[in-house]
């Protein structure tokens, strides 16, 4: 971060006119990071994704009903299961991509195919989990904080359906080509790990919402002012 | 991630050798410019009339598509404006106009205007056209996302325009969409028409992502060799930052149209407090209207700045090349289009004043509204400062040029008026506003991209518009826009409400009988002086003077194109190779009274480039 800064205010401190600049700037390659443009457009995703997210946790603490327990969604197991498959999904992309590294290519293939279904397989019990809650009562409509769970798990699995569009499309570029040639995939690779990484850790972030963010802590909060 | 690029290390693009050049007394390695590291990008060569013009990949091409369907949209705006303003010049005249007609009108030329015309022509018109060319890309990083970027707008459009055919009309809740009145029955286009609307904005906004994550790659990854980021024109800064500012405020717009939809369609209460109706409760309840605002706000405020950014670019270096002057205090230019960038995003809620809101809430965001008057300010003394003994040449683009100067100080003195609390409190809901903001963010852009238009027209069609029609169209829009806005501060300070459809009989309203009606004709006329630019345009294209390469005498790499207009790859064989900035104009000791980025400095060698 701080050498972001240090380059950011760099450049913006470069006087472009004067000769000993001028010198240094004709030998400029012409790219500003040392990243693919697919890593590139992961990280801009990242940004656009993250404000979205960030202002839906900040409506749902806005309009958090009073009488609600924030905790109840989180009191059910499938929850739970649903966070680990995606943080095994997570360690298995990783695993790809340490492997594309070292150069590894022998499970390759056979970790796509676990990633994807992993991925499905979340998707599958998260709409599972969404039948289980409307069979108990409690639908988008009760109170904002269903409304809210609803909300974000639907945008959090549009967010995974695109990835497993990109997924598809570099899994089924990886499987018609001969293991000497997946490195020439290793930046679509690291992309899309570091995009899954992304909507584990947005995950992380709203089960830790729900956790966190209920009457015991605001109270604890408020003493701790006082 | 760093050795991302070692695959490419060895590749040395055949098409971007070193431009050649050489002048007595040069230093052999004066000239050196590395190997290119990044391959050659592979563009997708169209075939077919369906290919090359309708789903086509060629950024110059979109930026085309986006302009004249922006352009479609502001006539339809342009048109709701006549009907408005028909409206309250001369009450009855319309006979078929109700007041939920009005409000309908009212909703959705605001919409257009900032949303579907101004941000779609800077953004997907200039950013398309202007941006692979002034940084020296062949076309933008994903050419096939690009073009779907341009159908989802489209779309958009097309979504919004058809809420005037559903039952009941387009939605009639003001531009800001409040809750809860914008879904309840009662408000006109309660039914379809606002669904219509949020479906609109959601795809606009996902298509513009698509748009803005290419506008931002290509700028920061696809420049060619000796492009830095300091030696790009301020157009490029102006969209490149209002594309980041887009990209962080438009999310707002999207959860916020989201949310608005499921109150709407399935019953949430995201928005929606508990409400009587008719003696009955509603089955909403638990939301909150002002959250609402607070999104939008978040959005709308930044918004301001995704129109005013690219402006504040492209005037910049409208006034450098036709003052054949280097733009004065470039690297305070930057800095503060990135320091108005980053303010915008914490002024929001100085449009919510009368919200209630805590005072010291109003204290905070009275002081960064202040605060960003300064980089603001600063812009505007370094146009003057630029024009400050330049050779300045009074064509049609200077003029614009000129125009906008004034009014975007006009609407942003005004705006310091509505930054402090109790000032906007009593004006808060009068003409002054109206003024206030269609100064700075209607007429003051609008100037801009007329001013672009006459500049880049050449490039684009290759040849060169009418100057008198030019001149003609920009007087009757100087001065009309001057005779329908300065009315209107002294409507605002009587008290003279917005957002009425007529206006009820007391003493300080029907002394602005004679004003409204003085307002509408030079409205009409105002309105009508834009087909000026249209029949320009359609002549130029029949029987135009030939532009050559070149016209203005610039120095940025976009006039420096292979042909011109410029082909599918933009610079032929060869990318350019930049050796300057594209500000040096006038130099002491050159040739010409310009020096091309692309020029190496042996050719150069006597001149004193940097006592311009």
């Amino acid at each position: 971060m701080s050498s972001l800064l240090k380059k950011l205010f760099g450049t913006l401190m470069q006087k472009p006119w004067e000769e000993n600049q001028a010198a240094i700037d004709s030998t400029h390659q012409g790219y500003t990071f040392d990243l693919s443009n697919q890593m590139s457009a992961v990280i801009i995703i990242f940004g656009v994704s993250t404000t979205l997210f960030s202002l839906l946790f900040t409506g749902y603490i806005y309009s958090l009903p009073p009488e609600q327990d924030t905790t109840f969604i989180i009191k059910k197991n499938l929850l739970w299961i649903n966070t680990l498959v995606l943080i095994f999904v997570t360690f298995y992309f990783n695993k790809i991509r340490s492997d594309l590294e070292k150069n590894i290519t022998n499970k390759i293939k056979l970790n796509i195919i676990i990633v994807g279904g992993l991925s499905y397989l979340f998707l599958f019990l998260q709409i599972l989990f969404w039948f289980q809650l409307m069979n108990d009562g409690y639908f988008v409509s009760n109170n904002t904080y269903f409304s809210s769970y609803y909300f974000f798990t639907g945008l959090h699995g549009i967010h995974l359906l695109g990835g497993l569009f990109f997924w598809g499309k570099v899994s089924s570029r990886i499987f018609s080509l001969p293991e000497k040639e997946f490195v020439n995939e290793r930046k679509n690779i690291n992309a899309l790990s570091v995009y899954w990484l992304f909507l584990f850790i947005v995950w992380l972030a709203f089960f830790g919402l729900m956790f966190m963010f209920n009457d015991a802590v605001i109270a604890w909060c408020k003493e701790l002012i006082s | 991630m760093s050795e991302e690029f070692n695959d490419n290390k060895t590749i040395q693009a055949q098409s971007s050798e070193v431009m050649t050049g050489g002048a007595a007394g040069a230093t052999p390695d004066m000239d050196y410019v590395r190997p290119a590291e990044i391959p050659e990008q592979d563009l997708y060569h169209a075939h077919s009339f369906i290919t090359k013009w309708v789903f086509c990949q060629d950024a110059k091409v979109i930026g085309v598509q986006y302009f004249l369907l922006a352009t479609f949209t502001g006539i339809v705006g342009l048109i709701l404006s006549w009907l408005m303003r028909l409206q309250l010049g001369f009450p009855g005249l319309a006979g078929f106009m109700t007041a939920e007609h009005y409000y309908q009108f009212v909703t959705m030329h605001g919409m257009i205007m900032v949303v579907y015309f101004l941000t779609a022509l800077f953004l997907g018109g200039f950013g398309n056209y202007l941006i692979p060319l002034m940084v020296g890309a062949r076309d933008m990083v994903f050419p096939y996302v690009n073009m779907i970027s341009f159908w989802m707008f489209f779309i958009a459009v097309a979504v919004l325009m058809a809420s005037f055919f559903v039952p009941g009309g387009p939605t009639g809740a003001g531009w800001t969409l409040y809750p809860p009145q914008t879904i309840l029955e009662g408000t006109p286009g309660s039914g379809m028409g606002i669904l219509l609307m949020l479906i609109s904005l959601s795809l606009f906004v996902i298509g513009f992502t698509m748009g803005g994550l290419n506008y931002m790659i290509t700028v920061l990854q696809a420049r060619t060799r000796g492009m830095t980021l300091m030696r790009m024109p301020l157009t490029v800064w102006g969209i490149f930052t209002a594309t980041v500012l887009a990209m962080l405020a438009f999310p707002a717009l999207l959860v916020s149209a989201i949310m608005m939809t499921l109150d709407k369609v399935l019953g949430t209460s995201f928005f929606m407090p508990t409400i009587l109706k008719a003696g009955e409760v509603l089955e909403y309840g638990g939301g909150s209207p002002i959250l609402f605002q607070h999104l939008f706000w978040f959005f709308g405020h930044p918004e301001v700045y995704i129109v005013a950014l690219p402006a504040f670019g492209i005037v910049s270096d409208l006034i450098s090349v036709h003052a054949r002057k280097n733009i004065f205090g470039y690297r305070m230019m930057v800095w503060a289009i990135v320091g108005i960038g980053a303010l915008s995003f914490f002024v929001w809620a100085h449009h919510m004043y009368v919200s209630g809101m805590n005072p010291w809430f109003g204290f905070f965001f009275a002081t960064t509204t202040l605060i960003i008057a300064v980089p603001t300010a600063m812009k505007v003394y370094n146009w003057i400062l630029t024009l400050w003994r330049g050779n300045i040449r009074i064509n049609t683009v200077m003029l614009w040029c000129l125009g906008f100067i004034v009014t975007f100080v006009n609407g942003g003195i005004t705006g310091i008026f509505l930054g402090n609390v109790s000032v906007d409190v009593p004006l808060s809901d009068t003409y002054f506003v109206i003024a206030h903001f269609h100064m700075v963010m209607g007429i003051a852009p609008l100037m801009v991209i007329m001013g672009a238009v006459y500049h880049w027209f050449p490039l684009v069609a290759g040849r060169m518009l009418d100057e008198t029609l030019g001149k003609w169209h920009f007087w009757i829009t100087f001065l009309g826009a001057y005779s329908i806005y300065f009315p209107m501060h002294y409507l605002g300070f009587i008290g003279v409400p917005r957002r009425y459809f007529e206006m009820y009989d007391s003493p300080y309203m029907t002394s602005a009988v004679g004003m409204n009606e003085f307002i509408s004709l030079a409205a009409f006329i105002v309105g009508a002086a834009q087909f000026i630019l249209i029949f320009n345009i359609i002549k130029t294209l029949k029987t135009g003077k030939a532009a050559g390469q070149n016209p203005w005498k610039a120095n940025s790499l976009e006039w420096y194109t292979s042909t011109v207009p410029p082909e599918h790859g933009n610079f032929g064989d060869r990318l350019p190779v930049v050796h300057r900035w594209p500000y040096d104009f006038s130099v002491p000791g050159a040739k010409d009274d310009f020096i091309p980025q692309t020029t190496p400095p042996s050719e150069v060698v006597h001149t004193e480039v940097e006592k311009t």
